[in-house]
């Protein structure tokens, strides 16, 4: 598949890394990176996590690029736009405006919220980024269920789910070919898009119940789910290096934290805002 | 009573299934059993039961499938109903027909794994068990692989690993080739083969269409009627011997070298054993044989002085960042040709397609379709032009009823809705889809589905049509019945191109072949002339039908020094008329 973001198969020090304790990992940062209101915490988890991505990931940039690329496209024109012109200061509170065009005004306020949002989208988007670059999904189902006590019927199902995918992307793109053969045009109106969808969808669900069917008989026949207990090929470990980086990652979280504080950069938390 | 058959691992008595909803049963009383290390083929026509009894020996119906049971399965004599799903599935091993519908992980290993997993084998004795499952299937290699890159193939031998690595004492193949070319399927019953020599022990029952490479194997055959009773079981050469003229009825193919010799016995001849494979039919045949015999040229002659309905010059193409696909292909297609579109897999035969139909647009100057440039052409006169069948049928429907899927590209070009009718009605009438107009195209047969599609893109009067593998996966039968179809519309003047894996197809219906060996084209000429090339033969991975071999052994030849590979043009060396009686009495 060769979708915008994937696994990206090496052997590093963060792929070797328990998926569960990995994903808690981020999910410190993620918190941080939500909680904080000023632009500098995101900034610098940001960067924190791009280094990790590529010191302990070992993952090239180019891997990801087009994933952060497109997205800080989205927050560029969306949020630091949207926030420069329409930014609502709270009661009482002076804005700054640096240019007027006509009635429209923009507010240095709302630049840096803006900033902030964008910001924090990327830090929190690149967490993701090092789960799915660096994580196995077979090990991530797999450490779910061993680790985390999801079912394990539900994991299973995910991972033939996520089997499908390419499949049925590649099945749509006949069935588009084979549709303009027919003479189809694509018709832009809402009716029109909506006939496509139902024509496009009919093909595609018939195949997708057919083989779901089959694949599910295909696991009954290998007693999927017909013992009390299972054993695994694969055993996920936690081991002393996942622990280490879980405390790392919340000691350099909070770090960070104290340090932005101690230069009065940081906003939230209860912090106060900068004048 | 303890008076158990100790022989029998599997015993099937007074077997009744009935699906939830469904009028009839599936499977009507039957009783059979299957010794250890006994080979046991299933034949029938669709619907006969075939499937459904694997799912009954391995437990899933009623338990998995929603269906009503009667009767009894033992296994090595135990009542089979008293055994846990646990303890069923770990005796007989399952493959089925989808490739890609029967696994669930993304690796290999990991999918012979789950098999294990599942029976709680202990960690520690996995990787053994994995190593030596694939190693039986030549997969040995591939264990880190990502299921999503195997071929056809290679994934229906995984499924087989799968299987053998749970160490089951029967195993139930549905299918397993039927949606493999020639080539595949011809390895996956050489890898049977090897498996009766390294397990002698292990019961195998084998549901197949074509027989031809199989049916040495077999120890016994059982023939399931379409009502889902039993017609006949016993050896092979007993079965197919004399039953003959039922198994015909049914629709069931006999290996061609077994049809041949039951054609000359209708003719008078006297074949006292029935040959089942080449070398015993060359046996038989060959005190037969008129000495001498050189057979009248039995070519279809090829009209070279036709213009060109398709040309292709110097076309190269490349996928977006890939390697090369097609390189510097001509090729020419007169009009009112039958041309097959052959080679191995991933040669370039579908992409060489989509170029021909405009799918994908080719640089000015390298397609012409009846004489204009592909490319000057605009979407409405290219489709009215030239047809393209896909090879899953089901891609190209766009409308809720039968006939409205015919009138579909009539309406876009707003004809008269008196014409659109005629020409609707004419339609179904030649496809034979008269009884359902009203039906909904993803409810058809498998057989109707590909007739449908056909005539589809017969409606604004193409006079040229490109199939992909139209007999892919369809019983003998359905595959049969089109290609008739589609002799009768090239005898209307349509030029038909087909990419086709079956060789025995070439053999019988296309004048012509082009050979695309890894994007080049390496024949273009007669069929018979394709199939005098054998080292061209192996190297694009086609299998030649038994005539051929058959041919080859018994050094026959046409006049022009072609091998006869259609059954008719035998006769004429046994001395039998066209009509299909010997000549000046035997």
């Amino acid at each position: 598949m060769k979708g915008l973001l994937s696994y990206y198969e090496s052997d590093s020090w963060l792929h070797r890394r328990n998926p569960v304790l990995k994903l808690l990992s981020l999910g410190l940062v993620v918190l941080a990176a939500t909680l904080a209101y000023d632009p500098w915490t995101p900034l610098a988890l940001l960067l924190l996590v791009v280094a990790a991505e590529l010191l302990l990931g070992r993952v090239p940039l180019r891997a990801y690029a087009g994933f952060v690329l497109l997205l800080t496209l989205v927050g560029a024109i969306g949020f630091v736009s949207a926030n420069a012109f329409f930014y609502t200061p709270a009661e009482g509170q002076p804005v700054t405006v640096l240019w007027r065009i006509g009635s429209a005004r923009v507010t240095a306020e709302g630049l840096r919220m803006g900033l902030t949002l964008t910001l924090r989208m990327l830090a929190i988007s690149m967490c993701s980024v090092v789960l799915v670059t660096t994580t196995d999904p077979t090990d991530l189902v797999l450490s779910l269920i061993q680790q985390a006590r999801f079912p394990y019927r539900l994991g299973y199902g995910v991972l033939v789910a996520y089997r499908f995918v390419p499949l049925w992307q590649s099945e749509l793109e006949t069935i588009r070919a084979a549709h303009r053969i027919r003479g189809v045009g694509e018709n832009k109106s809402l009716r029109g898009r909506w006939e496509q969808l139902r024509r496009y969808a009919l093909p595609l669900l018939a195949s997708a119940i057919r083989k779901a069917e089959r694949v599910s008989v295909a696991m009954d026949s290998k007693a999927f789910g017909a013992l009390p207990q299972r054993t695994y090929y694969r055993r996920l470990q936690v081991g002393l290096a996942d622990w280490s980086m879980l405390l790392a990652t919340g000691v350099i979280t909070v770090l960070v934290l104290l340090g932005l504080a101690h230069f009065g950069l940081l906003a939230g938390f209860g912090a106060v805002p900068p004048a | 009573m303890e008076t158990r058959s100790l022989a029998a691992r599997v015993e099937v008595r007074g077997l009744r299934v009935r699906y939830a909803r469904a009028r009839a049963h599936a499977i009507d009383g039957l009783s059979f059993e299957v010794r250890p290390g006994e080979v046991l083929l299933v034949l029938g026509p669709s619907g006969s039961g075939k499937s459904t009894l694997g799912l009954c020996l391995a437990g899933l119906i009623p338990q998995s499938v929603p269906a009503r049971m009667e009767g009894t399965v033992l296994l090595d004599g135990v009542d089979a109903g008293t055994l846990s799903i646990g303890e069923r599935t770990a005796r007989i091993g399952m493959v089925f027909q989808d490739p890609e519908a029967q696994f669930c992980m993304l690796s290999v290993e990991d999918e012979v794994a789950f098999g294990l997993e599942n029976m709680a084998v202990p960690r520690d004795q996995m990787d053994g068990r994995i190593e030596r499952a694939l190693e039986a299937v030549g997969l040995g290699h591939r264990q880190r692989e990502r299921v999503d890159r195997l071929s056809g193939g290679q994934k229906q031998r995984l499924a087989l690993a799968c299987a053998l690595a749970r160490d089951p004492d029967v195993l139930f193949l549905d299918e397993p080739t039927a949606n493999l070319d020639p080539a595949a399927r011809f390895e996956f019953v050489q890898l049977l083969r090897e498996l009766r020599q390294t397990r002698p022990d292990l019961s195998v029952i084998i549901v197949e269409h074509v027989l031809d490479d199989l049916i040495d194997l077999v120890d016994r055959v059982l023939v399931l009627t379409a009502e889902g009773t039993l017609l006949a079981v016993g050896a092979p050469r007993a079965v197919l011997d004399r039953r003959t003229q039922e198994l015909d009825a049914l629709g069931i193919w006999l290996p061609q070298v077994t049809a041949l010799a039951h054609k000359l016995r209708l003719a008078g001849l006297r074949v006292p054993d029935l040959p089942l494979s080449v070398s015993e039919a060359a046996a038989a045949f060959g005190p037969l044989l008129k000495v001498g015999c050189i057979l009248p040229d039995g070519a279809v002659p090829v009209a070279p002085d036709q213009p060109a309905a398709l040309d292709v010059r110097n076309l190269s193409a490349r996928y977006e960042h890939g390697p090369e696909v097609l390189h510097d292909v001509g090729l020419r297609v007169p009009r009112g040709a039958f041309c097959a579109l052959v080679g191995p897999n991933a040669a370039g035969k579908t992409t060489l397609a989509t170029y021909l139909v405009g799918i994908r647009a080719p640089e000015p100057g390298r397609v012409h379709l009846f004489d204009d440039d592909i490319t000057t052409l605009s979407t409405a006169d290219l489709t009215a032009r030239v047809g393209y069948v896909f090879q899953n049928p089901e891609h190209q429907f766009v409308e809720q009823r039968v006939e409205d899927e015919l009138a579909y590209s009539l309406r876009l070009r707003d004809r008269a809705p008196d014409e659109i009718a005629q020409i609707v009605d004419g339609l179904l009438r030649s496809f034979g889809l008269d009884a359902c107009r009203a039906c909904s195209p993803f409810g058809l047969s498998q057989g109707q589905k590909r007739r449908l599609s056909v005539a589809t893109m017969l409606a604004v009067g193409q006079r040229a049509l490109v199939l992909d593998e139209p007999t892919f996966g369809q019983d003998r039968h359905t595959a049969h019945a089109l290609m008739e179809r589609l002799l009768a519309l090239q005898r209307e003047g349509v030029t038909l191109l087909t990419i086709t894996h079956d060789m025995q197809m070439v053999a019988d219906y296309a004048e012509s072949a082009i050979v695309l060996v890894g994007g080049r084209v390496r024949f273009a000429g007669s069929a018979a002339a394709l199939f005098a090339q054998h080292a061209l033969l192996e190297e694009a991975a086609l299998r030649p039908p038994p005539l051929h071999a058959l041919a080859r052994l018994l050094g026959v030849r046409t006049a022009d020094g072609a091998l006869p590979l259609r059954m008719r043009d035998w006769y004429p060396c046994f001395g039998v008329g066209p009509g299909g009686v010997v000549e000046g009495g035997a």
